[in-house]
């Protein structure tokens, strides 16, 4: 088979940590496909760029926000330079420039498999109920508000405590209407409106990963149920499971939407009822579990993109326990200096 | 549905949901009650059926049984 160069982003594997590792270990994992892996970083300390048994190259890239032309090159360059076939980006701040783009980076010989804008656009949390309510789960009672007035409003209706959440990025706990105004006022200052006021359930938090062809149908999905977080939020346990709530509704979202690309639904269940919290809309950092437990799915997406046979098999294993683990590298200062000074190494 | 139908349990005592990922432990007893619940059995069937694994009058097996379910009832397995 020929080689596929896949160009993964998110290969900060911190106490934050991005997805990218694990989609680089679970591509590897995939024997029958011959890939090299490109590390896309944005900082010489991500951790990936050391890991030289997965990553064969890495690349500092310049940020997103930086806009489209100088993305566009540092790829060009990189394609140029080492050869780049394929990306998996996995970083929420990269999304919106991959799905505006997609049809000019795959232009240049570096397909993409990512949702469009407008599918990007359903994981705004002003539209989580419009999407909760096609897929059929229900959401925490949630209401959409662009001043003081309507969130004081909604806080009484609600009820205390409230979540009070920005459209795309930050959430918080409000125990007071003080303290639902004082994050009102952070999130706008910080992400703009409009602001969501959410009803805090309670339960257990479980995710769905998948991946959706992009026509309707599914690559693979994995249920999993949290165990033990961190306290940044993140899973550091959890185990799988299948609950047909959880995997209806996600089968749902990728028929609805003709999703394309990886995604992850968050939700709590609570006394058999689950509710959506939020949709991303990428690989989650824990994504590698789903190939772990014989559903390869970032290897599914890349066959389906090169039209390369996909194992049939959409089954897992219930019951499989992740830990997450940390780990030291020792290695020579070069690949710092280099990554630091050239910017790639 | 009755989801102690759907539980995976071992013969440790250790219950695990596929539902909900959540995990429980139980000792001997309560394992012989659950996978009894797990066949469908009401709780008088199980008790009588106890009586002849365990000497205790039926009246306090009957109590007993009632009380795992009520457990299990709180834990949401019922």
């Amino acid at each position: 088979m020929r080689e596929i160069i896949v160009g993964v982003s998110g290969i900060n594997a911190v106490d934050n940590p991005g997805p990218g590792i694990g989609v680089a270990r679970a591509l590897l994992d995939d024997k029958d496909l011959n890939v090299k892996i490109v590390g896309l970083a944005y900082d010489g300390m991500e951790p990936g760029i050391y890991l030289d048994w997965l990553i064969d190259r890495s690349y500092i890239m310049p940020y997103p926000s930086g806009g489209y032309d100088a993305f566009i090159k540092r790829l060009e360059y990189i394609k140029a330079s080492f050869g780049l076939d394929f990306i998996i980006p996995n970083l929420d701040s990269e999304l919106p420039l991959y799905a505006k783009y997609s049809e000019k980076i795959e232009k240049l010989g570096i397909g993409v498999f990512v949702p469009t804008l407008k599918q990007f656009h359903l994981r705004a949390k002003n539209r989580l109920a419009e999407v909760a309510e096609k897929i059929g789960i229900k959401i925490p009672q949630t209401e959409v508000v662009t001043s003081h007035d309507e969130l004081v409003e909604a806080v009484e209706k609600i009820g205390l405590p409230v979540m009070v959440k920005g459209a795309l990025y930050k959430a918080y706990r409000a125990h007071t209407t003080q303290q639902a105004i004082e994050y009102y006022n952070k999130i706008v200052a910080e992400w703009g409106y409009p602001i969501v006021v959410q009803q805090v359930v309670s339960g257990e938090e479980m995710n769905v990963v998948g991946v959706g062809d992009g026509e309707g149908n599914s690559l693979g999905m994995l249920g999993i149920r949290k165990l033990w977080i961190t306290s940044l939020g993140k899973i550091w346990t959890g185990v799988s499971i299948r609950n047909q709530k959880m995997l209806n509704a996600a089968s749902s979202f990728i028929h609805t939407y003709n999703w394309k690309g990886a995604f992850e639904l968050e939700c709590i269940s609570n006394n058999g009822d689950v509710y959506l919290i939020e949709i991303n809309p990428r690989f989650p950092a824990w994504s590698y579990f789903a190939a772990g437990v014989g559903l390869n799915l970032p290897s599914n997406m890349l066959r389906k993109a090169f039209g390369l046979p996909i194992s049939q098999n959409m089954d897992y294993k219930v019951g499989k326990l992740y830990v997450r683990y940390t780990y030291e590298v020792i290695t020579d200062l070069q690949p710092f200096q280099e990554i630091m000074t050239k910017g790639e190494w | 549905m009755n989801r102690s139908q759907q539980l995976a349990i071992s013969e440790n005592g250790f219950i695990f949901d596929p539902t909900t990922g959540e995990s429980f432990t139980t000792n001997q007893t309560g394992l012989a009650i659950l996978n009894r619940l797990k066949k469908n059995e009401s709780s008088m069937e199980i008790a009588l059926k106890m009586r002849e694994e365990f000497e205790v009058s039926l009246e306090e097996l009957e109590r007993d049984v009632a009380d795992f379910i009520d457990h299990l009832r709180t834990y949401g397995l019922m």
